[in-house]
């Protein structure tokens, strides 16, 4: 150590701190003066920290993590609670639904019912339809190749999407329940009343000709009725809904706007001919006239 | 006249030699409140997703120079509050030199005033502590418009001074734990 008197130390040690603030008032000016020094000088110590940042962050990283896992850990212990105790009431159901089958079946011995036939079914991709003679149809990429027939009804994941009208050998153009064109006689589960569900091209197709002392109640089920022999009785449409007051429309189950599969069912309704009855004179055709008015009439024109 | 034998002991060649051990204890207990500002200003200069650390570093810093400046001035000197705040100049965003500047202000009113600091009670202190906070970051404030020539928002400034003065009781009693511990070792 250099050797200074002590009130020469006292002298200087009072000097420091204004000596230092004068610094930084001059590094202050010169940084202002000379930006690119200064921001030099801040990316070499930027370099320097960078793995302890890093450092920082990984360990911040992982704290929020261990965190986000035990909210998780806790979120799926709740959950998992939950879900016993609905598989609990689910098992109750299954073995009520055991139970019901074998009755089911006990019941359908005992009476000598005969089987109905399983429905063959395809599956096709859906391609928009661009041309046709209907506002809404799609085109199905499986065709009479593929065993698919005029008048077959097409299923979507969750309701009914509409029937076949046209068929080639390798696609299908189905009518959507939704077209203008598209008339269909329906059931309402609740009542077991009768309608006729008309498309008139918007998103949800309208019911008509409903009996006046059995008005359709909002939410109710719409399902196919056997009326006419073009569906089998029970395929699941939609929900009633009220649009405004005294104007029933269904709102479909299927997502027709977006309908990337549908399944082309075969339930053989063409086949079930009615034995000659002797007297009887049929009118029409009654599985023809039903399902293709307008090929018909373009037939004719 | 002979000497009295009790003033020997004030004789600083009479004193034992530090051992290498008790020196470098010395220098770790004169740097622990200099480490402990580094370590925080780079804690709270990575990208962290705290709210308000932007704010809350240089409330943090303030408080703990002005604790150590006028309880321990030689635990805080002046060269390590010059160094410390152009560390935070570089590694934040502030134009150059103004932390150091305003640090050292902070530093020279705590180290002057601390023979009549010492004397008052701890709310007093704190008080004076708000006092100091609220010019620093007025300072500061206007020292950014200076440099921008515009006038900018003071809610920040403000915000960061409600934050020193909000930090300020929580540091002092750590830093007093800290302080009541050193000593216990110095004298057992």
């Amino acid at each position: 150590m250099i050797p200074v008197s002590i009130q020469m130390r006292q002298a200087l040690g009072k000097l420091v701190l204004p000596l230092l603030v004068l610094l930084s008032l001059v590094i202050l000016i010169a940084g202002q003066a000379d930006r690119k020094l200064a921001d030099q000088a801040r990316m070499t110590v930027a370099d320097g920290l960078a793995p302890l940042w890093g450092l920082i962050t990984s360990v911040q990283t992982h704290v929020q993590g261990v965190s986000t896992s035990l909210r998780e850990a806790s979120r799926m212990a709740s959950e998992n609670t939950r879900l016993q105790t609905e598989n609990e009431n689910l098992r109750r159901w299954y073995d009520v639904a055991v139970s019901l089958t074998r009755e089911n079946d006990a019941l359908k011995t005992a009476l000598h019912w005969i089987p109905e036939p399983t429905p063959a079914f395809v599956t096709g991709r859906v391609v928009a339809d661009s041309g046709g003679i209907y506002a809404r149809a799609v085109l199905l990429v499986a065709g009479t190749e593929s065993g698919v027939k005029v008048g077959n009804v097409a299923l979507a994941a969750n309701g009914l999407a509409g029937r076949v009208t046209e068929t080639g050998a390798h696609s299908s153009r189905i009518l959507l329940i939704t077209d203008i064109a598209s008339r269909l006689p329906v059931l309402l589960e609740a009542s077991h009343a009768t309608a006729i569900m008309g498309g008139d091209n918007t998103a949800f197709p309208r019911l008509m000709y409903y009996a006046q002392e059995t008005r359709p109640v909002e939410g109710e089920r719409v399902v196919t009725s056997d009326q006419a022999g073009a569906f089998p009785a029970g395929l699941p449409i939609g929900t009633v809904h009220y649009l405004h007051p005294g104007q029933p429309v269904v709102l479909p189950f299927a997502r027709l706007d977006h309908l990337p599969l549908l399944r082309v069912f075969d339930f053989g309704q063409g086949l079930i001919d009615p034995p000659e009855a002797p007297g009887h004179v049929p009118l029409a055709h009654p599985h023809k006239s039903t399902t293709l008015p307008l090929k018909t009439l373009l037939g004719q024109g | 006249m002979m000497p009295d034998p009790s003033m020997s002991a004030w004789e600083p060649e009479l004193r034992p030699r530090q051992t290498l051990w008790q020196r470098l204890d010395h220098g770790a207990r004169r740097l622990l409140p200099s480490v402990f500002i580094a370590l925080i200003i780079i804690f709270f200069s990575a990208p962290l997703t705290i709210p308000g650390s932007a704010e809350l570093l240089p409330a943090l810093v303030m408080a703990t120079i002005f604790f150590w400046s006028f309880w321990r001035p030689s635990g805080m000197p002046g060269i390590a509050v010059f160094l410390l705040g152009l560390f935070m100049d570089l590694v934040g965003f502030t134009p150059l030199g103004v932390s150091a500047f305003i640090l050292l202000l902070v530093h020279g009113v705590a180290f002057y005033a601390r023979f009549g600091l010492m004397r008052l009670n701890f709310l007093l202190v704190w008080g004076v502590f708000g006092l100091v906070a609220i010019a620093a970051c007025l300072l500061q404030w206007g020292l950014a418009c200076l440099f921008r020539l515009d006038l900018l928002d003071i809610a920040p400034a403000l915000f960061e001074a409600l934050l020193a003065i909000g930090v300020y009781p929580l540091l002092s009693a750590m830093f007093s734990w800290v302080l009541h511990r050193m000593d216990e070792k110095e004298d057992p």
